[in-house]
């Protein structure tokens, strides 16, 4: 008798027999019955069957079985008897067929009340072995199993019988599966593993049975189940059966049972297969303790610590992160196979662990760390990148990350977390230092502690440090390259993480000044190594020291008693500024002095707004020995002098000791000395407003109200004059005539903020003025080629700054286009640039004339 | 665990066992040739209590020569057992028949086929040849019947029907006459019983020892085979179990046979036959360490216990074969002594 050749002619087959078995059954005839029984069963016999479509099979089979059972049962004893039956059966010359009619008629037989079942139970097991096919036994001891379940189950026989009984159906079914593995040639290997896993809940059906049967008696499974069960587990040798049958372990047997057989089953996991991955079967225990904790509602009482004294633990620290620390280093000690990179997870999910029972013992986090890190050590060379995953997770395992205060912690008491951090590439501490940075920011953590700070500092010091890239580094990050090859202040966008750092200033916070100002000093000793890169962190420490100093006088205000020390040790603060200040300009030079006249100014006007005259002073100078020293560039020179110019403008305190007068003249002088003639012309005319100072309604000061403003008008109309003087002496006659047209607007400036005997600017001036601007444009329109005349420049498409720089205003959208050259335009849209530039001056002063009544002497 | 075994099917015709079949009907097979002549007398044999007696089925291996029937049934006898029966010889309406005289003989024959291609058998030895007289030379006027009897009749050899060989008994009526004679004949089977040969209570009987035997191939196969005993009565269960040692062989599947063996004649022309019956033991391929359990029940199977006598010899062999996955078969064969017990 032979199977079908297809699995469709074999199900079609399959389903043909049962109803001819049907068919006798109805008219009683059984052994025609059991003739196409045996046909059915024959198709099972096909060695070409996938697992699945076996199971297919199987199945069809199953309830075909479950007909003839019935029948079996209803007519027991009264048309045959089941144990004569059991053995009629067995004269199946093939034994697939046999075993599977033998157990049917067996089970049966179970169900009459003197059945002597556990000889039957053995024997039909014991018959079992001959079929050594692992497909076809695995099927045949699940139907075994299936069959004989509800016997098992209901207490029919011995609990103890039916457990022996259920484990070496297990042990054997375990044995087949195994066996599959090496079956079939080696390239099919992966697809016998695939088959494998298919076929995994055969086995774990065994396990599931036996939860059911030891239900609650720990004694039972601790003394019989658990210790065969691993036995078999660990002889067997395979890793897909030692992952599988760990992990059903873990997910069947009730979680207070793993508690009591903890250590047993963390034995267990050293026996394994090398290959096994031990920290898979450990994170299922641990989640399944875990899931423990959550039902108990947290409860550790007498319950669970009574359980934990059960296991096997001499020493007194009796707890559930002692039994897996000593594991972890019963694995180190005995496994030295097991690298460190699956030492991580494994860590992980302890980590895990003792975070749910033991939440905020940060000791046991820092062991683990340790734990971690000698293990690094330990392994010599350098990790490798590609291990670089699996250690992110260790560093930013959701288990210490979910709360920010204990990860905030974590960071700042573990001092091992930074120390294994130190040991891992330079990219993945890079990668960490700026998720560690993101998440403190993200979370907004306040750093008040200065220790903790240098801890967090001494994480972020791979940042901060500055170092000389290798090759191979710079090889795998060419933007950085391009970056670095032409340090400026305007590559913060490859600089990310040196923004994340800075931003680590601002999470600096003490309410006490002294202690917030010592923060931020230790940040500046931590940024200090990172050579160039201080051009970034620095200004954010001396603009935290700014906010400091208006904290500090807002409370000297506040508390008057303590005014006295607040005030010493702000002017402390401003010699901190100056250092640092200092020191980026010896590191960083020339590639920043820009931001650092910039800084100088913006502390002098502080200290100016403090009434800190001397500061003041002293920092104005320091920034006038940068602008001569460094300043080089002549835009960069005007935009100086400008800023300067600014910030004098504004200042209050320096007019004693003659210190104003003194900066105004030398910025003037700057001024009148830089390299082209319009910034000469213009800086003259922007210092001209030094001798004119305005209100600055913050400070209380009202035009008109006020009396003590700063003015000296002549010297304002010297300055005018002097602008005046160069403009005419330019060469090109549009920038000329421009700059001209600029020295009218001050003039109009002065004219209506001032009466004309304090300014020296009069109607005469500004006529006189007017008068040689459109001579000048006049003559300038004689250079316009009279053919173009027609030309209407209707558009005034092209505009000159008020830094000399020439903006192209397109018509079709709003961006304009700033160039230092003149653009290449005909002359006269060039012209056109001064002339429209005039009349609307002219316009203005027009409009004037009706708000204004001097305005109507000026003839415009 | 004991069963016992009340009724026996073939489940599988896949694997020739030897089985027979039941019907439920059962044909008439004693249809004598002389009918065909047109006799002029009928010879009737009956034999005593035959109705209630015991019968023997017999697989009817002659299927050429009727193809009606396929199964012969006999009455059956056992050793030293009297035989007794009723002749009654029938004259057709109206005719008498002269005669020599009535003799009836007890006859027990083996037969032999002279060679493979033959099929006839012919009587080598009449090992037992009973005769008795049933009536004087006279006359038959009409139908008469004699009583015949013969007492405690040493059967040497037990019945056998195989492929060369056949013993048989049978009772023969003979009608003496001038011209040929009318003979009828009606066999009957015989069973020898043995005691059970492990009843010794000394327990020093070797039988009952289980066998084992050491099998293998070098470096590719070693196994232990071992079964419960060398003897063993026609109704009872082989047990017994295998124990791999070595295994580097790719086992398809291990199947169990018993195989009958009856030889008959010398060399060269000796003519032997062997049936057998093939009990899948294994499936798939075990590793080492494995046992495979045997458990053969023989009580459903037509089998023979071994026979030995001058012309022939019947032997059982117990033959382990294991089949590998490129259908290599390899085999190992032991005999074993099978001996017919009372049910």
């Amino acid at each position: 008798m032979s199977y079908a050749e297809t699995i469709d002619e074999a199900i079609v087959n399959c389903k043909h027999q049962t109803v001819f078995m049907q068919r006798c059954l109805s008219q009683n005839a059984l052994m025609d019955a059991l003739k196409h029984t045996s046909i059915m069963l024959t198709e099972l016999r096909n060695p070409a069957l996938s697992p699945k479509q076996y199971y297919e099979l199987y199945i069809l089979c199953f309830d075909s079985l479950s007909l003839l059972s019935n029948y079996l049962v209803e007519s027991h004893p009264k048309k045959h008897h089941l144990a004569d039956l059991y053995e009629l059966v067995q004269y199946a010359g093939n034994i697939l067929p046999r075993l599977y009619l033998m157990i049917t008629v067996g089970s049966s037989y179970l169900q009459s009340p003197d059945a002597p079942r556990e000889e039957i139970l053995k024997d039909m097991i014991e018959m079992c072995r001959g079929v050594q096919n692992p497909i076809r036994g695995l099927f045949l001891r699940y139907y075994l199993s299936q069959r004989t379940k509800p016997f098992l189950d209901n207490g029919l026989v011995d609990k103890k019988f039916s457990i022996s009984f259920i484990i070496s159906n297990f042990v054997e079914m375990n044995k087949l599966w195994v066996r599959l593995q090496h079956q079939g040639p080696l390239k099919e290997r992966e697809q016998r593993t695939r088959e494998r896993k298919e076929l995994q809940i055969l086995i774990g059906a065994n396990l599931v049975r036996l939860s059911q049967i030891v239900e609650n008696d720990v004694q039972l499974y601790q003394a019989e189940v658990l210790p065969s069960v691993l036995e078999q587990v660990v002889q067997c040798r395979d890793v897909v059966s030692q992952e599988y049958l760990l992990d059903v372990i873990c997910q069947v047997f009730p979680d207070e049972f793993h508690l009591v057989t903890l250590s047993s089953l963390l034995d267990t996991t050293l026996k394994l297969n090398p290959e096994v991955a031990i920290n898979k079967v450990v994170l299922n225990l641990v989640e399944r303790l875990n899931g423990y904790l959550e039902r108990k509602d947290g409860s550790l009482d007498a319950d669970i610590t009574s359980k934990l004294s059960s296991l096997d633990i001499t020493d007194n620290d009796k707890n559930l992160f002692f039994v897996f620390w000593s594991y972890l280093n019963q694995i180190s000690e005995e496994r030295p196979d097991v690298s460190v990179l699956e030492f991580s997870p494994l860590i992980q999910s302890i980590m895990r662990l003792t975070l749910q029972w033991y939440p905020g013992k940060i000791a046991n986090i820092e062991t683990l760390f340790k734990f971690l890190y000698d293990k690094c050590k330990d392994y010599g060379k350098a990790l490798p990148q590609e291990w670089d995953n699996r250690f992110e997770d260790v560093f930013f395992s959701e288990a210490i990350t979910s709360d920010p205060e204990f990860f905030y912690e974590v960071l700042t008491k573990c001092e091992f977390y930074q120390k294994l951090l130190a040991l891992q590439s330079k990219t993945l501490q890079k990668v960490m230092i700026n998720k560690i940075l993101d998440y403190l920011l993200s979370h907004d953590v306040r750093i008040s502690v200065k220790a903790e700070l240098e801890k967090v500092l001494l994480i972020c010091e791979p940042l901060t440090t500055h170092q000389p890239q290798t090759p191979a580094e710079t090889q795998s990050d060419a933007l950085q390259l391009t970056a670095n090859t032409e340090p400026g202040l305007d590559d913060w966008l490859s600089h990310p993480d040196q923004e994340k750092l800075v931003k680590l200033v601002h999470l600096c916070y003490s309410k006490s000044i002294k202690r917030h100002a010592d923060l931020l000093l230790c940040c500046k000793a931590s940024f200090h190594k990172g050579g160039k890169n201080m051009r970034f962190t620095y200004s954010a420490i001396i603009c935290t020291f700014w906010k400091l100093i208006r904290r500090a006088h807002l409370k000297s205000i506040k508390k008057p008693a303590r005014a006295e020390k607040l005030r010493a040790f702000l002017k402390q603060m401003f010699k901190f500024i100056s250092r640092c200040a200092n020191e980026l300009f010896n590191v960083c030079g020339a590639s920043c002095v820009d931001m650092i006249y910039k800084l100088h100014l913006e502390t002098a006007s502080l200290a100016d707004q403090l009434s800190l005259s001397e500061i003041a002073y002293d920092f104005f100078t320091q920034a006038f020995t940068i602008f001569e020293d460094s300043l080089s560039d002549s835009r960069t020179q005007f935009q100086g002098i400008v800023n300067m110019a600014q910030a004098l403008q504004k200042t209050r305190s320096l007019y004693d000791d003659s210190y104003y007068d003194t900066l105004i003249t030398r910025c003037t002088l700057h001024g009148s000395k830089l390299l082209r003639k319009q910034d000469q012309c213009r800086a003259v005319y922007l210092c001209s407003h030094l001798w004119w100072a305005t209100e600055i309604s913050l400070l209380g000061e009202e035009e008109g109200v006020t009396e003590s403003f700063f003015r000296e008008g002549k010297r304002v109309l010297e300055c005018l004059q002097r602008s005046l003087r160069v403009a005419d002496s330019i060469m090109d006659s549009v920038q000329s005539c421009h700059l001209m047209i600029e020295i009218l607007n001050r003039c109009c400036y002065y004219f209506i903020h001032g009466e004309e005997q304090s300014t020296h600017v009069g109607t005469k001036y500004i006529n006189g003025l007017i008068e040689l601007i459109t001579t000048n444009i006049d003559a300038l329109k004689l250079e316009e080629p009279s053919s173009e005349n027609d030309l209407e420049p209707s558009q005034a498409l092209y505009f000159i700054g008020p830094d000399g720089t020439y903006l192209h205003l397109p018509s079709n959208n709003s961006v304009s286009i700033v160039t230092t050259k003149p653009p290449a335009i005909t002359i006269a849209e060039l012209i056109s640039i001064p002339t429209q530039y005039f009349q609307r001056t002219l316009d203005y002063i027009h409009d004037q004339k009706d708000v204004d009544v001097r305005f109507k002497a000026i003839n415009a | 665990m004991t069963f016992k075994i009340l009724m026996f099917i073939s489940l599988d015709k896949s694997i020739v066992t030897g089985a027979t079949h039941h019907f439920k009907k059962t044909y008439q097979v004693n249809i004598s040739p002389n009918m065909f002549f047109k006799s002029p007398l009928d010879i009737e044999i009956h034999f005593d209590g035959e109705d209630s007696r015991k019968v023997v089925e017999i697989n009817n291996n002659n299927a050429s020569s009727n193809a009606k029937s396929l199964k012969d049934q006999y009455p059956l006898y056992e050793n030293g057992e009297s035989l007794s029966g009723l002749v009654t010889l029938r004259v057709k309406e109206g005719k008498k028949v002269d005669h020599l005289g009535v003799k009836v003989n007890l006859i027990g024959s083996v037969d032999i086929a002279k060679s493979n291609s033959e099929y006839k058998k012919s009587t080598v030895d009449t090992f037992l040849c009973l005769s008795a007289d049933l009536c004087p030379q006279g006359e038959l006027m009409h139908s008469q019947t004699f009583q015949f009897s013969f007492k405690d009749v040493e059967k040497r050899y037990e019945s056998y029907r195989g492929r060369n060989v056949d013993i048989s008994y049978y009772v023969k009526v003979t009608v003496l006459r001038k011209s040929t004679d009318i003979v009828k004949i009606k066999k009957f089977w015989c069973y020898l019983y043995k005691t059970i040969p492990t009843s010794g209570p000394s327990g020093q009987n070797e039988d009952a020892k289980p066998v084992k035997l050491d099998i293998g191939i070098e470096n590719c196969l070693h196994i232990e085979f071992e079964f419960s005993k060398s003897q063993y009565s026609i109704k009872d269960v082989i047990v017994g179990r295998i124990y791999f040692l070595l295994t580097r062989l790719k086992v398809k599947h291990m199947e169990l046979s018993l195989i009958t063996r009856e030889t008959c004649g010398l060399e060269p022309n000796q003519l032997s036959d062997s049936t057998s019956i093939r009990y899948e033991i294994m499936d798939g391929s075990p590793v080492k360490g494995e046992t495979i359990p045997i458990r053969l029940f023989l009580g459903g199977y037509d089998l023979v216990p071994n026979t030995s006598c001058n012309y022939f010899n019947i032997k059982n062999y117990l033959s382990l074969v294991i089949i590998d996955e490129d259908g290599r078969r390899y085999f190992k064969q032991t005999e074993i002594f099978l001996y017919r017990t009372r049910d």
